[in-house]
């Protein structure tokens, strides 16, 4: 079990968290870049002191600002750092490099394990003449045959192309479960999060804003912050009951026409249509509220558009205001920024 | 410039003034024809900067080669053969010896200290080493007089141990020091500050504590460079003349020898003690030299 309860002070706000691991469980810290992911990282790697806090891991107490204070070096923390940076050693051979933390038995889990990661036939070779790939893949197996007892992960597949990034994460993944090993995985996209993630804390400025289930979090957003963060694009007022409440709607949350049993039905003007992937992306103007949405067919500018948001989140409208002043004033931002306006009901 | 024409010639037969391809060779042809232009400049701009680089490397040759012209076989077996004449020479080699223990033991910890910038204004500490650098070696000699001579604190203290420091071999050994201290200082602050941080960060999270972490992570990866700037240094202690003559004009090394032969008996004589020199001066530097770019080499893949 690692805990972590934490306040650390950065140049323009303070970090404030409060995160469980369970052994074999693997967390996703998702937020934007400057959020204080990587900041919470290294203080459980004992790298950046907390001002406040407590750091626990498997019953050691790693930090504690409480009473007598406890700062446990980072040698002694057995806690495994995986950045986007592999940091192997250029001077050490592929097997020195796995082997250099030198765990009582590391010699004999070696082939195993690098048969495991794919870099069997590189023991031998130098790290400057590895792919990209191959480098995680050993940087990997060497906190794993560390025999760390935390692994933190920093958004180590930056600069990957997706397949490659898949197909780390899939070895991740089956060797944190075989291990039992608590992991915590910072990343600013949300694909990555949800691919390696059985529970997922979105952090933002400084602050954990939604705990919860991956898809829990995409699908009820807690605060429009959160909806922002996850891929909501645009937030559109629509009469309820009486009561005005703003939808969240999500571009791949959306099926074309009127389907009023799955949400609220929109209908506006197209504006816009590229293609996108295997979709097409067209945007929407419903009642002033450019509305992005990912839809299998194409549709001409200028024609009118029905579309249906499935199940949406919903928000109170007072939330709504103060963001969208800031981005209504702003003309050069306008029609890219969610905006808000109200949408006909159809019938 | 070839690429600035080859459009314009290109359009041409396109033009009102005859039939396509009718005065000249195809479009593709005259592409072809600027790229060898530009590749006939580009070879001659190659050569001119590969014969720049051969006479500069001629001109800092130019006193070896002066010196292997004008050594004459008869001069080496004569000045060589007479008594006590590598006496010099071993007690050059003992200095410099003991001159990069100093350094090393002295001088790597301060380079480490100041790559790490983990000293208080350690601009100022840069500063002093850069002042001992700046100062002309003649100059050190004289301020060695009142900083270390036999009327100062340090002189009476040093004499309480039966100790001087003028004429001695340990004033040969200061001296040397003195001169060669600056370039091994921040020849191995700049191999300690090219060791990425980052590594020895890994190191320490995979379970290395720092003295640990410095000798399996940032002494390997500093080492081409400490050997270079330790390189630097023995060829200056070797060489080192402006102090020495000040503080240390006996016991004589190489460097005073050769000065002493000119003044008592002239040229001819004397060089045959500067082949010596850079004979037994060149394999360290050259060996260090060798064995770095090796190591840089392999770790480059």
């Amino acid at each position: 079990m690692l805990s972590v309860d934490a306040e650390v002070d950065r140049r323009d706000f303070t970090v404030r968290a409060r995160l469980d691991v369970a052994p074999g469980e693997r967390l996703a810290l998702f937020g934007p870049s400057g959020a204080g992911k990587t900041t919470l990282l290294e203080v459980i790697a004992g790298l950046v002191a907390a001002r406040r806090g407590r750091v626990e891991l498997g019953g050691r107490v790693l930090t504690s600002t409480a009473g007598q204070s406890v700062a446990v070096p980072p040698w002694r923390r057995k806690v495994g750092l995986l950045r986007q940076d592999p940091a192997l050693f250029p001077h050490l051979t592929v097997r020195e490099n796995l082997l250099y933390a030198r765990a009582a038995g590391a010699r004999a889990e070696l082939p195993g394990l690098a048969g495991a990661l794919g870099i069997g036939g590189l023991l031998d070779a130098r790290p400057a003449g590895l792919s990209g790939g191959q480098a995680h893949r050993v940087a990997l197996g060497r906190l794993l045959l560390s025999h760390c007892e935390a692994l933190l992960l920093d958004e180590p597949y930056t600069g990957l192309d997706a397949a490659l990034r898949r197909s780390l994460t899939d070895v991740v993944v089956a060797l944190v479960a075989e291990r039992g090993v608590p992991s915590i995985l910072v990343a600013h996209e949300l694909a990555d999060a949800q691919a390696f993630a059985t529970a997922m804390a979105v952090l933002d400025g400084g602050a954990v804003l939604q705990e919860g289930k991956p898809h829990e979090i995409v699908r009820r957003p807690a605060s429009r912050r959160v909806a922002e963060l996850v891929g909501y694009t645009a937030f559109v007022p629509v009469p309820a009951d009486g009561a005005r409440r703003v939808a969240g709607i999500h571009p791949d949350r959306v099926v074309p026409g009127a389907q009023s049993r799955q949400g609220p039905v929109l209908a506006g003007v197209v504006t816009g249509c590229r293609p996108a992937g295997a979709l097409w992306e067209v945007t929407v103007e419903v009642a002033g509220v450019t509305v992005p949405v990912r839809l299998p067919d194409p549709a001409p500018a200028g024609r009118d558009l029905v579309i249906t948001a499935v199940d949406p989140p919903w928000f109170g409208p007072d939330a709504a205001a103060s963001r969208d002043r800031g981005a209504a004033g702003d003309p050069g931002k306008r029609g890219r920024r969610p905006g808000v306006g109200r949408a006909r009901l159809r019938p | 410039m070839s690429w600035a024409a080859s459009p314009q010639q290109v359009s041409a037969p396109a033009g009102p003034a005859g039939p396509a391809g009718a005065d000249g060779p195809p479009p593709g042809r005259r592409w072809l024809a600027g790229a060898t232009a530009r590749g006939g400049l580009r070879y001659a701009w190659n050569s001119a900067s590969l014969a720049g680089t051969a006479l500069i490397w001629l001109a800092l040759l130019g006193p070896v080669i002066a010196l292997a012209t004008h050594l004459s076989w008869h001069a080496v077996t004569s000045s060589l053969s007479a008594p006590g004449a590598f006496g010099p020479l071993v007690i050059s080699l003992e200095a410099g010896g003991i001159t990069l223990g100093v350094l090393v033991l002295l001088g790597t910890p301060l380079a480490w200290a100041l790559a790490r910038g983990t000293l208080p204004f350690p601009r100022v500490w840069e500063a002093g080493v850069l002042a001992v650098l700046l100062l002309p070696p003649l100059v050190i000699g004289l301020l060695l007089i009142f900083m270390i001579g036999p009327y100062t604190f340090f002189g009476q203290a040093l004499a309480h141990f039966n100790l001087s420091t003028t004429n001695t071999f340990l004033a040969l050994v200061i001296a040397e020091v003195y001169e060669s201290a600056p370039y091994y200082v921040l020849g191995a602050q700049a191999a300690f500050a090219g060791v990425d941080h980052r590594l020895e960060q890994q190191a320490a999270l995979l379970g290395d504590p720092p003295r640990r972490v410095l000798r399996r992570v940032t002494a390997p990866l500093a080492a081409p460079g400490l050997a270079t700037a330790l390189a630097v240094a023995w060829a200056r202690a070797m060489g080192a003349f402006g102090a020495v003559v000040i503080i240390a004009y006996h016991p004589q090394g190489l460097p005073l020898q050769i000065w002493t032969t000119l003044q008592e008996t002239g040229l001819p004589t004397a060089l045959p003690f500067a082949l010596v020199l850079l004979v037994v001066a060149l394999p360290l530097p050259l060996a260090a030299f060798l064995w770095s770019a090796r190591a840089q080499r392999r770790r480059r893949g």
